[in-house]
C-alpha cells in the first residue's frame, strides 16, 4: 500500500463528522444523526473490507471472519489488534480494545468514570459527555457492521464504554 | 444413438452355425443364448443350406483394386449373422451307425461342409446326437472313421445325448472354439498390422478396427480400446493426407468413421467405469473435429454431425449413469479435470440442441441459396448409401442390374440438401432442450435451466407456438428480473411482447411493453444481431416502445394504426385495467408513495396528505386523471389534469366525488411528481390510502397500490443503477418515516358530564354524588351511564378475608342506589339496568340539545377508605344512523371516606369519696387493667365525641344502651339537648352518665354508646325537611368493668373553697362496710399552705358497719389552688394502703372574700370533672 | 482471446459486464456468464473434499461451452469475477494472474467514495483498466 493517510487527519475528520451531524444538520434529532453517522461508517467498512480481504482465501465460518476483523482489519485501521475477543457461541461476539484510538484523546469529566458501564449509546441522553462519546462510537460501529455485512454476515453492532479509553464492541449476528 | 445399427450399439457376440438335426436347433439355440457370454446360433436345417456360410468367391485374377473406402458397411453385420466362428455338424447316431447308404450320406455332407470351410479358419465340430439310452451302441469303428473324415481332434467329435449337462458341455466347447477362432483371426490381422505392409491409411484403419472387434469378441476390452484408439488417431491423421474422394465426401466419410470409432471407445470407457476418462476423451474428440467444418455449402452437415456427437454421448452417459455415479473423477492434471456439468447428460443434450439449431439455421441459408440458383435436383432419390461407411453413391439402373456410381461433390451437396429438407428439427431441438431444462431444474441449476428454457421458448416462438413460448419465457423472465440481468430480461420481454402481439392479447402486450420501456437499459450495447424481436437494448428502442404503447393506449384516433398492431386496440369494448402491487415488475412504470403529514388526526379535522408519483419511463407521460382511494371511500378524490380536462375522462366519475384540478400531471423520468392535498376523514379509526389510480383516456387505467415512504423498498433493477436517487417527499422526516395511514381520533363528545361532590364522605352516611349530564352540541341517544367504584390503592372494595361473603356489611364502600332527578323513583323503573356494590349501569333518557339530566349516586362507606369513582357516558349522537360512532365521556372523582366522630369514655369515682378497691391496690399499674367499679356506689362515665371532619356536624342524641338494665343502672346526668348540638370541626362533645353497678360481677358488660348525628347543612338545613335517614348512628361499645365490693370508703369533707387566713373544718370520714372490725392506720402529711390542728399519726379500730370521723381545723396560708394535707390510710386487715387522689384533695383559696354571686354553680360543678 | 469479463454482485446481479468481440454475440455471452453462476454456486456449496483449492478465491475452469471456456473467481465478499475466453489452451497461471489484476482493479473501483456499494460500476477508469488487463492477457507468460 503506497497510499497512507495522516492519522490526525482521520481523527479530525471523525470528530468533525460527529460534530457537524450532531450540532448542525440534525441538532434536534440525535437518532437521525446517529443513523447517518452509522451509515457513513457502514460504507467505509464495506469498502475497506473489500480491500483488506483481497489476498486471502474465503472464510469458512463466522468466527474466521470475526477473527479477521480483530486482527488484520483492526491492524490496518487502528495499527493494533483487538485485545480481547469473547463469544457466547450463539452469535454474539464482544471485541474489546483496551485503548481505542479514537477515544484515547478524549478528556472526560471524572464523574463519568464512576458512571460505570453504559450499555446502549442511545440510552444515555441524560449525560451530555457520555452522549458525546456515544456519538463518536457510531462511526466505528458502522465500520464493523459494514465490513461484516460485506463478508456476508448481517449483524447489529453496539459499543460499550466501561472506562476510557477502553471500549468494547458487541456484535450480534442476525440469524 | 437409436440410428446406429444394432451390431454397432451392442458388444459383438460370437456366432455358431448349427447344421443338420433341425429338431434340436431350438433347444441348443436357446441354451447358447442364455450362456454367459451368450452365443448366437445360425441354424441351418440341413446340409444343402451350407452355401449360406460360404464365402463369396473372390476373383483372384483381378488386380488389387485401389482402396475404395475405410470400413465396409456390412462387415460388422457379416460377423454378426453370416460368418460363424464355429460350425457344428449335427448327425443323428442312427445315421452314423446306420446302413452304408446313411453312412455315405454322412460322409458326403461332411466333405461338402469341409469344402465350404476350406481355406478359412472356421472351427468345425461334429456332434453325433444319440438317444438317451443308446450311447453305448455307437460302434467304435464308425466313430473313428468319422473323426478321420472330419480331420478333427477326438474331443471335437462329440456324442451328444440331449440333457442339461450335455448341453452345458456342448456350449462350453462352442465358446472355447469361438474364442480361439476370434483370437486366431485377431492374431492374423495384427500380424499384418505389425508388418505395416499397407499402401494406404485406409487399410491400416480397417485392420485396426477389425482387430479391435475381434478383441471385443474375445472380451479383451483393453486391447480393443487400444486398437480402436489407434484406428481413431489414424483417421484423424487422414484428414489432411487423403485425396481419394472429392473433399466434401472425403470429410464426411472420415467424420463418419471417427464417429463410429469414438462411439466404440466411449462405450468401452463407460462400461469400464472410466467416466472421467470418457468425458476427457469426448472433450478431445470434440476439440479435434469441431473446427473441421468442411465446405461452406454443406456446413450444416458438420453441425448435424456435432450435434449427433453430443446427443449420442449424452445418451451413453444417461444409460451408464446408474453404474458410474459413485466413480469419482480422478484425472491428475488439474487443467484437464472435467467440470461439474460435464458429468451431467443435460450438458450434452443442451449442446446437441445448440448444434442442431446451428444446423437448422445454416441449412435454411443453404436452401435459400440453392432455391435462388433455381436448380432442381431430380436424381436425389437415386442416391443411396454405398458399401463403405460414410460414402454415398448414385444408384443407376441398367435394366435389371443396378450399378453404383460415385458422386461428384456438387451432386452430393444437392442430395444432402434435399435430405435435410425432409426433417423438421425444431421439435427435436425443443425435445432436447426440454430434457435438459428439466434435468437442470432437478439439479437446482436454475440459471442453466433458464438458458435452456430461453432457447426452448425461442424455438417454440419460431414454430409459432406462442402459448408454449409465453409460458416458458415468463418462467425465465422471472429469474432475470430477480437477479437483475437487464439485457437478458430485455431480450426475453421482447419475445413475450411479440408473443402477445401475435396472439393479440392487448393486456399482456401493454404490460410487457411498459415493463420494457421502464427497464434500466441505458448503455447502447453495440451491434446486436441476435437480439430477437426486442431490438437492441437501447434508450432509443425504449422510446420507440414507449411511443408505440401509448399510441395503443390513446386509441387509434391519435396515431395511424400500424399493420401489426391493428388487433391491439383499447376501446370502450376493450377497456384495459392494470394493477401494480408491491411485487409487480411494473412498479418502475408507476410508483405511488403516499404519506400523511400527521400520525393522528382529530375527528372532523383536516389533515394533509402528500402524494408522490415516480416513473422510469423514458419519455414524459401526461396523466389525464388521478384518483386517490382510501379505505374510507368518502375521502376518495379525483385530481384532474387541467390541460387535459377536455377529455371526457371525467364522465366516469361518481357523482358527488370531490374533484381537484392540478395544473399538470406530467410524470418525468426519474422525477417525483409531488402533490399535496387536504383530506378530511369522516370516521374515526384508521384512514389508509390504498390505491392511486391513474387514467389515460376513458379506457386505460393503472391502479397502483399506495406505499408508505417509511417502508418503501427500492425499485428492483433500478436499484443497481448508478443514478440519482431522490426522496419522494421534500421533507426528509416525512420521506423517511411517513405513513400512508393515519389514525383518526373518536369524535369529541359534546356532552358535559359533571360529578358534584362536597368534600369527603363520612363513614356511615349515604354519601350523595350528583351526576349531571348536560348536552351542549349533541343530542343523546340511547345513553348509558356506567359507574365503577375502584379502590384507589388498587385493591377491591372488600377486605380480603371477607371476600367470600358478599354481604353488605363486609363491603368497605358500596354503591347503595341511584335516585333520579326530581325525587322520581328510579329504583323500580327499567332505567336502572344493574346495581352492584361496586358497579352500576343506568340508562339515560333521550336528551335534546341543550337539555340536561341528573341523578344522584348514593354511596355508603363502611370503613374509612379513599375510592375512585369512574363514571362514563356512552351515547350515539345520531339516532338514525346505525353506523355512526358511539361517543364516550369519561369522568372520575376521588372521594375520601372519613370517620366522622371519634368517641372515647372514662370512668370516674364520686368526688372526694374514695373506696378501697383491693384489686386496684394490688396491681402495679392500672393502665392495662379493666376498670374497677365499686358495687352499689355511683361512679361517673364520661363519654366524649370528637368531630374529626372538616365540616360541622349536628349531634342529635347520645345514649347508653345497656345490655341488661338490672345489672347496672346508667343514668344520664345531663339532659338530652332539645335542639341538635352543633359540633364544629375539631370540637369535642362530652356527656356524663352516672353508673351504679348493682350486681357484683367480675366482668360487667356496660353496653354500647349510641350517638346519632348528621351533617350540618348550614342555614338551608332548617328549611329542608330533614329525613330520618340522614341521621347517622355511630356506636361505641363500652368495655367490661370489674365490679367490687369496697371494704372501706374514705370521704373527705371540706368547704368548696376557703379564704386566706380564715379557718375551716376538714373532716375525713372512714366507713367500714364490712362485718369485721377494721384496724386502720392513718397519717396526715404537713402542708406548707395550711396550718392544721388535729392528730397526725394514729391507728384506730372501726366497728363493723360504722364509721369513724377524723376532724381537723385548717387555716390557709396561701391563695390559689392548694393541696390539702394528704392523708394516707392503711388497712391492717388487707395490708393495703391508699390515698385520696390529688384532685380530690385540692381546694381553692381566695385571697379575700369574693364579691361575686356563686349562684351559677353548674359551671363550677362540671369544671372539676372536665379539668383533668 | 478473452471475449468477455464480468463482475457479478453477491445477489447474482451483474455489476459490470464487458465483451471484447467484434462479433455480435453479446447476448450469448451474457447468457454464458449468467449460467456460470450455477457452477460457482455448485462449487462453493458442495466443495470436493479432496480438492486442494478449498476456499481459494480462484475457482478454476467453471465449464467449457461451445467455443468458450469460462473461468471463475469468488472474492471473500461474495463478488464473482467471470472470464470467458476462446483460447483452447489456457495456462492456469495466466488465468490466476488475470484475476488478481482484475480483482485489484475492482477493489480500487469500489473504494471510490462516490461509488455506492451494490450498484453497477460505471467508472470509466475501471473500464479502461480492465481492457488493458484483458489485452495483456497471456502476454506475461510469453516474456
Amino acid at each position: 500500500m503506497g497510499r497512507e493517510v495522516s492519522e490526525s487527519c482521520v481523527e479530525s475528520l471523525v470528530t468533525e463528522i460527529v460534530s457537524s451531524y450532531c450540532n448542525g444538520f440534525y441538532a434536534d434529532k440525535p437518532e437521525l444523526a446517529a443513523r447517518r453517522i452509522e451509515a457513513i461508517g457502514f460504507q467505509v467498512g464495506h469498502q475497506l473490507s473489500e480491500r483488506y480481504t483481497m489476498d486471502r482465501p474465503r472464510f469458512t465460518d463466522h468466527l474466521e471472519a470475526i477473527k479477521f476483523i480483530c486482527k488484520d482489519f483492526w491492524s490496518e485501521v487502528f495499527k493494533k489488534q483487538i485485545d480481547n475477543l469473547k463469544t457466547n457461541h450463539r452469535g454474539t461476539f464482544v471485541l474489546q480494545d483496551n485503548r481505542f484510538r479514537w477515544l484515547s484523546r478524549m478528556s472526560v469529566d471524572p464523574s463519568i468514570e464512576t458512571l460505570g458501564s453504559i450499555q446502549d449509546p442511545s440510552a444515555m441522553a441524560e449525560n451530555k459527555a457520555a452522549q458525546a462519546i456515544g456519538m463518536h462510537l457510531y462511526f466505528p460501529c458502522g465500520i464493523i457492521r459494514g465490513a461484516l455485512s460485506n463478508l456476508g454476515i448481517p449483524c447489529a453492532v453496539s459499543a460499550d464504554i466501561s472506562n476510557l479509553p477502553a471500549c468494547s464492541f458487541v456484535i450480534r449476528i442476525k440469524a | 444413438m437409436e440410428e446406429y445399427p444394432e451390431e454397432l450399439r451392442t458388444p459383438p457376440v460370437a456366432l455358431v452355425s448349427l447344421v443338420g438335426c433341425p429338431d434340436l436347433h431350438a433347444t441348443v439355440t436357446t441354451h447358447l443364448h442364455s450362456q454367459q457370454p451368450p452365443l448366437n446360433a445360425l441354424a441351418l436345417p440341413d446340409f444343402s443350406k451350407i452355401s449360406m456360410i460360404s464365402r463369396p468367391p473372390k476373383d483372384a485374377s483381378l488386380p488389387p483394386q485401389p482402396v475404395a473406402g475405410i470400413l465396409k458397411k456390412d462387415w460388422l453385420l457379416k460377423h454378426r449373422t453370416r460368418v460363424p466362428a464355429v460350425v457344428a455338424a449335427l448327425f443323428s447316431s442312427d445315421h452314423v451307425s446306420g446302413d452304408p447308404a446313411q453312412w455315405l450320406q454322412v460322409c458326403t455332407d461332411l466333405e461338402n461342409l469341409k469344402g465350404v470351410l476350406r481355406g478359412r479358419n472356421v472351427k468345425l465340430v461334429v456332434v453325433v446326437v444319440a438317444p438317451s439310452n443308446s450311447k453305448d451302441y455307437l460302434s467304435e469303428d464308425r466313430m473313428i472313421a468319422l473323426r478321420k473324415r472330419a480331420e478333427l481332434d477326438s474331443k471335437y467329435v462329440i456324442i451328444f445325448v440331449p440333457s442339461e449337462t450335455e448341453l452345458q458341455q456342448l456350449g462350453n466347447t462352442f465358446s472355447e472354439l469361438a474364442n480361439s477362432f476370434y483370437k486366431d483371426e485377431g492374431r492374423r490381422i495384427k500380424a499384418r498390422l505389425e508388418k505395416k505392409n499397407f499402401h494406404s491409411a485406409e487399410l491400416n484403419i480397417r485392420c485396426c478396427f477389425k482387430a479391435a472387434v475381434y478383441a471385443e469378441f474375445c472380451r479383451d476390452w483393453t486391447e480393443a480400446l487400444r486398437l480402436y484408439e489407434d484406428a481413431y488417431h489414424a483417421v484423424r491423421e487422414m484428414v489432411a493426407a487423403s485425396t481419394r474422394l472429392p473433399p466434401i465426401q472425403r470429410l464426411i466419410e472420415i467424420k463418419c468413421v471417427a464417429e463410429q470409432l469414438h462411439f466404440k471407445i466411449s462405450t468401452l470407457l463407460l462400461h469400464g467405469g472410466k467416466l472421467a476418462g470418457a468425458i476427457v476423451w469426448f472433450r478431445q474428440h470434440y476439440a479435434s473435429y469441431r473446427k473441421l467444418v468442411g465446405a461452406p455449402e454443406v456446413i450444416f452437415l458438420h453441425w448435424e454431425w456435432l450435434s449427433r456427437q453430443f446427443l449420442v454421448f449424452a445418451e451413453l452417459l444417461e444409460t451408464s449413469s446408474v453404474t458410474s455415479q459413485h466413480v469419482s473423477p480422478s484425472v491428475p492434471d488439474a487443467t484437464d479435470r472435467a467440470t461439474e456439468w460435464e458429468f451431467h447428460s443435460a450438458y450434452y443434450f443442451q449442446l446437441a440442441a445448440h448444434y442442431l439449431k446451428e444446423k437448422n439455421s445454416s441449412l435454411e441459408l443453404a436452401q435459400s441459396l440453392s432455391e435462388t440458383s433455381g436448380e432442381v435436383d431430380g436424381n436425389a432419390e437415386s442416391v443411396t448409401a454405398a458399401a463403405y461407411i460414410g460414402q454415398f453413391a448414385k444408384l443407376l439402373e441398367f435394366g435389371d442390374t443396378f450399378v453404383m456410381q460415385s458422386l461428384s461433390d456438387e451432386e452430393y451437396a444437392r442430395y444432402a440438401l434435399a435430405e435435410g429438407k425432409r426433417f423438421r428439427d425444431s421439435h427435436e431441438i425443443i425435445a432436447l432442450l426440454k430434457r435438459c431444462f428439466e434435468a437442470y431444474n432437478k439439479d437446482k441449476a436454475s440459471r442453466m435451466a433458464a438458458f435452456c428454457g430461453f432457447q426452448m421458448a425461442r424455438e417454440y416462438f419460431t414454430v409459432d407456438e406462442y402459448s408454449h413460448a409465453k409460458e416458458v419465457f415468463e418462467n425465465v423472465a422471472s429469474l432475470y428480473r430477480q437477479e437483475g440481468w437487464v439485457t437478458l430480461l430485455w431480450n426475453v420481454l421482447g419475445y413475450l411482447r411479440d408473443c402477445s402481439r401475435k396472439s393479440a392479447v392487448v393486456k399482456d402486450f401493454i404490460e410487457y411493453s411498459l415493463e420494457m420501456a421502464a427497464l434500466p437499459v441505458s448503455t447502447n450495447v453495440a451491434g446486436q444481431r441476435d437480439c430477437g424481436p426486442a431490438g437492441p437494448a437501447s434508450i432509443a428502442q425504449r422510446e420507440i416502445i414507449h411511443n408505440e404503447v401509448f399510441s395503443v393506449i390513446r386509441g387509434a384516433s391519435e396515431s395511424e394504426p400500424t399493420e401489426e398492431n391493428s388487433s391491439l386496440i383499447v376501446t370502450a369494448d376493450n377497456p384495459l385495467y392494470l394493477e401494480i402491487d408491491l411485487v409487480s415488475p411494473l412498479r418502475a412504470v408507476l410508483l405511488a408513495s403516499v404519506a400523511f403529514h400527521e400520525q393522528v388526526v382529530k375527528h372532523g379535522a383536516e389533515t394533509v396528505i402528500s402524494l408522490s408519483l415516480l416513473s422510469q419511463l423514458p419519455l414524459n407521460v401526461e396523466i389525464d386523471q388521478l384518483e386517490i382511494q382510501f379505505n374510507q371511500s368518502e375521502c376518495n378524490f379525483v385530481i384532474v389534469n387541467a390541460q387535459r380536462s377536455h377529455l371526457a375522462a371525467i364522465s366516469c366519475l361518481q357523482p358527488g366525488r370531490r374533484v381537484e384540478t392540478a395544473t399538470t400531471l406530467e410524470l418525468r423520468t426519474n422525477k417525483w411528481l409531488r402533490l399535496t392535498y387536504n383530506v378530511k376523514p369522516e370516521q374515526s379509526g384508521k384512514l389508509e390510502c390504498i390505491y392511486v389510480t391513474a387514467r389515460w383516456g376513458q379506457h386505460f387505467t393503472i391502479c397502483c397500490r399506495a406505499e408508505s415512504p417509511a417502508s418503501m423498498s427500492d425499485l428492483p433493477l433500478w436499484k443497481f443503477e448508478d443514478i440519482m436517487q431522490t426522496i419522494p417527499m421534500k421533507d426528509p422526516g416525512l420521506a423517511f418515516s411517513g405513513q400512508k395511514a393515519v389514525q383518526v381520533e373518536e369524535p369529541d363528545p359534546q356532552v358535559d358530564l359533571k360529578l358534584d361532590s362536597s368534600g369527603p364522605a363520612l363513614v356511615g352516611e349515604s354519601f350523595i354524588v350528583p351526576v349531571i349530564i348536560t348536552s351542549k352540541g349533541h343530542s343523546v341517544h340511547s345513553g348509558e351511564l356506567k359507574i365503577n367504584l375502584v379502590d384507589t390503592r388498587g385493591g377491591g372494595l372488600l377486605s380480603p378475608r371477607e371476600a367470600e361473603s358478599f354481604s353488605s356489611d363486609n363491603l368497605h364502600v358500596e354503591l347503595v342506589g341511584v335516585s333520579g332527578q326530581e325525587s322520581e323513583d328510579l329504583s323500580n323503573s327499567e332505567n336502572i339496568r344493574k346495581i352492584q356494590p361496586s358497579f352500576g349501569l343506568i340508562s339515560v333518557p333521550f336528551l335534546n340539545e341543550g337539555e340536561s339530566w341528573s341523578c344522584k349516586l348514593e354511596i355508603r362507606w363502611n370503613r374509612p377508605k379513599p375510592i375512585m369513582l369512574y363514571v362514563s357516558l356512552g351515547y350515539f349522537p345520531q339516532s338514525t344512523e346505525l353506523s355512526s360512532q358511539r361517543a364516550h365521556v369519561h369522568k372520575s372523582l376521588q372521594i375520601e371516606g372519613k370517620t366522622a366522630v371519634v368517641m372515647s369514655h372514662r370512668f370516674m369515682l364520686p368526688f372526694r369519696r374514695e373506696p378501697l378497691l383491693l384489686s386496684k391496690t394490688k396491681s402495679v399499674s392500672d393502665s392495662d387493667q379493666i376498670p374497677c367499679l365499686p358495687l352499689n356506689e355511683t361512679s361517673m362515665l364520661v363519654v366524649s365525641a370528637k368531630n374529626c371532619t372538616e365540616v360541622p356536624l349536628r349531634l342529635l342524641s347520645m345514649s347508653v344502651e345497656a345490655v341488661d338494665a338490672s345489672t347496672c343502672d346508667v343514668k344520664s346526668k345531663s339532659k338530652d339537648p332539645e335542639e341538635p348540638v352543633l359540633l364544629v370541626a375539631g370540637e369535642e362533645f362530652k356527656q356524663v352518665f352516672a353508673v351504679t353497678p348493682e350486681v357484683n360481677l367480675p366482668n360487667l358488660n356496660m353496653g354500647i354508646v349510641c350517638l346519632r348525628w348528621r351533617r350540618d347543612h348550614g342555614d338551608g338545613e332548617r328549611l329542608a325537611t330533614c329525613s330520618t335517614a340522614s341521621a347517622v348512628v355511630t356506636k361505641h361499645s363500652l368495655p367490661d368493668v370489674n365490679v367490687e365490693q369496697p371494704p372501706l370508703i374514705v370521704s373527705l369533707d371540706c368547704p368548696p373553697h376557703a379564704i386566706l387566713g380564715n379557718p375551716f373544718t376538714y373532716s375525713i370520714k372512714i366507713t367500714n362496710r364490712t362485718q369485721f372490725l377494721q384496724e386502720v392506720k392513718y397519717s396526715l402529711a404537713d402542708s406548707q399552705s395550711f396550718v392544721l390542728s388535729g392528730p397526725h399519726n394514729d391507728s384506730t379500730f372501726i366497728l363493723p358497719k360504722s364509721e369513724h370521723i377524723l376532724g381537723y381545723k385548717l387555716v390557709p396560708l396561701a391563695s390559689g389552688f392548694q393541696q390539702l394535707p394528704k392523708i394516707t390510710l392503711t388497712s391492717v386487715r388487707y395490708s393495703a394502703g391508699f390515698q385520696p387522689s390529688v384532685a380530690a384533695s385540692t381546694m381553692f383559696v381566695f385571697p379575700s372574700e369574693p364579691h361575686f354571686g356563686l349562684k351559677d354553680s353548674g359551671e363550677m360543678r362540671v369544671e372539676p370533672v372536665a379539668a383533668e | 482471446m478473452i471475449v468477455c469479463v464480468a463482475v457479478v454482485g453477491h445477489q447474482n446481479n451483474p455489476l459490470y459486464i464487458q465483451s471484447f468481440t467484434e462479433a455480435d454475440d453479446v447476448l450469448k455471452l451474457h447468457h454464458i456468464v449468467h449460467c456460470s453462476l450455477d457452477v460457482v454456486d455448485e462449487r462453493v456449496n458442495n466443495p470436493k473434499k479432496s480438492s486442494p483449492t478449498l476456499n481459494e478465491t480462484f475457482l478454476g475452469l467453471l465449464y467449457p461451452t461451445e467455443n468458450y471456456k469460462v473461468y471463475g473467481y469468488l472474492t471473500n465478499t461474495k463478488v464473482k469475477l467471470i472470464l470467458v475466453t476462446t483460447d483452447l489452451d489456457v495456462r492456469d497461471a495466466d488465468v490466476r494472474n488475470f484475476f488478481r489484476k482484475f480483482h485489484a482493479a475492482y477493489v480500487d473501483a469500489v473504494s471510490n467514495p462516490f461509488h455506492v456499494p451494490g450498484k453497477k460500476i460505471t467508472s470509466r477508469t475501471f473500464a479502461e483498466r480492465v481492457s488493458t488487463i484483458v489485452k495483456s492477457f497471456g502476454l506475461s507468460s510469453a516474456s
